[in-house]
């Protein structure tokens, strides 16, 4: 349970390696200590924890928002560290921001294409309009329509399919459930799942540990700045002492008996 | 008031209208893009009309021609001056100190005139500065007529660049959700300089407009920056088509005012329709829902 790489043999290769990755905002504390998370191609890649310890954080140095201030970041085992966010999307790598991040006052069209700010190939670009319009239908419904009008769902399943636009290898998303309601957060959760089934690996960060985990392959638990365990999902959802800390509560029957 | 007067008055605010809309947009446009108040954008107005005038006194050709020069020298200052300056401001404070900054740098361009071409006032002479066409029973000047077809003919080019260009995209993407803007790979640095430099290049075509029709001083920008902020709070601060539809609004008013209370007290219908846009709708009376769109 506590191996670094979980659910995969030494010779697996990784779409994305976070490597002692220590970072921080401005003079404050460090918020990560050395911490160190691999994902897998096709994979669902869950960080849990409670608040504040660093798993937003976690993202925004993956995607060069936020540059480390030590460590190795690596990309199909290229090292990208210290790049900002335009190079890290060349190198395959997308970040669905927490909360709403369309751009409210354009079209669901103009938020998808901008998607493809980067992407010069006009057929190549159409392509991937009718691949995100496929994988989310409601995109395609709501095309012409303003993205801040859109409810709280449709505009995330606008940022997914944003984010898609140019193909990337690893898809970063950051409490993609925060502020909808238990059916919506079902539907953005199976959204997760296609895009994984469709290629795309996963780094996931929820305050929703349980449902999060249930979707995930390989959970991994935060805390103070560091992976605290990880392993894959099920087991993880089947701990109990682990529920009790960081899950709010015991496993729930369905996961016992699934995996008990 | 007689119908006709009334007319004139009518079209005479449209056309002051359309140029104070120019104006009010690079205004709301620098807001917009970086929360900057830009209190030196009238001074750059100024020093754009004294830059026609001079071009004017050297070269005897029309004035209209120096935007040649001024557009793209105005866009690469201010494209200079938010890289250089406004970058330099913590992002905590930025709008506030915003305020201290540019008028610091309203009192350095009004000396810098004053320096140059002394406090002396000016006017352009051109061929056709008293010419003037009828319609429909109005005299309209034809000075008034081009500077509202330049000031149209401006806001039309913005309009379709930031609604249809590349840049345009990027510079609304930007204004609406900056870290979102930078997951895309738009480097979101560059593109805020050229909104600035876009900003204050209306100011360049708006001064260059005015000085064909208006005596210039060194401390005019001082009348100029008090109605433009206000129509920009009407519009709904970031907003261009709130600032462009306050300005018409607020342009016509005050052309109308002007026939009964005199060119002084008509000055007194910005400062009423802010005192009633703060009081009434804070946002702005097309702010909200027209914010940031265009």
């Amino acid at each position: 349970m506590s191996d670094p790489t979980p659910g995969a043999g030494a010779t697996q290769e990784y779409l994305l390696e976070l490597d002692d990755v220590q970072a921080g905002y401005g003079r404050a504390a460090m918020v990560l200590r050395g911490l160190t998370i691999r994902v897998p191609a096709a994979t669902v890649v869950c960080l849990v924890g409670p608040n504040g310890a660093g798993k937003s954080t976690v993202l925004k140095v993956a995607s060069g928002l936020l540059k480390p201030r030590s460590g190795r970041i690596l990309v199909g085992g290229r090292d990208v560290t210290g790049q900002g966010p335009q190079e890290m999307l060349q190198s395959g790598l997308a970040h669905v921001l927490q909360g709403h991040s369309v751009f409210r006052e354009m079209t669901v069209a103009e938020n998808v294409l901008l998607g493809a700010y980067t992407l010069r190939d006009k057929q190549k670009i159409a392509e991937r309009v009718a691949f995100v319009q496929n994988l989310f239908p409601i995109v395609g419904e709501r095309w012409k329509q303003l993205a801040g009008l859109l409810s709280g769902g449709q505009q995330k399943q606008v940022e997914f399919a944003r984010s898609l636009m140019v193909s990337p290898d690893v898809v970063l998303l950051d409490e993609p459930s925060m502020g909808l309601d238990p059916k919506t957060t079902s539907t953005v959760f199976e959204q997760v799942v296609r895009m994984r089934d469709a290629g795309v690996a996963v780094l996931l960060v929820e305050q929703n540990a349980r449902r999060a985990l249930e979707t995930a392959d390989i959970g991994c638990v935060l805390d103070l700045g560091r992976v605290h365990i990880t392993g894959p999902a099920p087991e993880l959802l089947a701990d109990p002492q682990l529920s009790e800390l960081y899950l709010g509560g015991r496993p729930a029957e369905r996961s016992l008996s699934q995996n008990g | 008031m007689t119908g006709t007067l009334l007319f004139q008055s009518l079209v005479l605010g449209v056309l002051l209208g359309g140029l104070y809309a120019l104006l009010a947009a690079g205004l709301t446009l620098y807001f917009g893009v970086m929360r900057v108040v830009m209190i030196a954008h009238s001074a750059f107005l100024i020093l754009a009309a004294y830059l026609a005038w001079f071009f004017n006194q050297q070269t005897g050709m029309d004035p209209l021609l120096s935007l040649v020069i001024t557009v793209p020298l105005f866009f690469l200052v201010g494209v200079g001056m938010q890289r250089l300056l406004i970058t330099r401001l913590r992002a905590a404070t930025l709008t506030m100190m915003s305020v201290l900054l540019t008028f610091a740098v309203a009192l350095f361009i009004e000396g810098m005139i004053g320096f140059v071409w002394s406090g002396t006032q000016r006017r352009i002479q051109l061929p056709y500065s008293g010419a003037s066409i009828e319609f429909f029973g109005a005299r309209i000047a034809v000075v008034k007529l081009v500077a509202f077809g330049l000031a149209a003919l401006s806001l039309a080019l913005l309009y379709l660049l930031m609604k249809h260009s590349r840049f345009g995209q990027a510079l609304r993407a930007t204004i609406q959700h900056r870290e979102a803007a930078q997951l895309v790979g738009i480097k979101t640095d560059r593109v805020a300089g050229y909104g600035f430099g876009l900003g204050l290049a209306t100011a360049a075509i708006g001064g260059t407009a005015l000085s064909l029709d208006a005596t210039i001083y060194p401390s005019l920008h001082w009348h100029w920056i008090g109605p433009l902020m206000a129509i920009i709070v009407v519009g709904g601060l970031g907003s261009i088509p709130g600032a462009a539809i306050a300005a018409m609004v607020l342009g016509i008013g005050q052309s109308l005012l002007q026939v009964p209370l005199g060119t002084t007290w008509a000055q007194t219908i910005f400062y009423v329709a802010l005192f009633a846009t703060l009081m009434l709708r804070p946002q702005g009376f097309f702010g909200g829902r027209l914010a940031q769109r265009f």
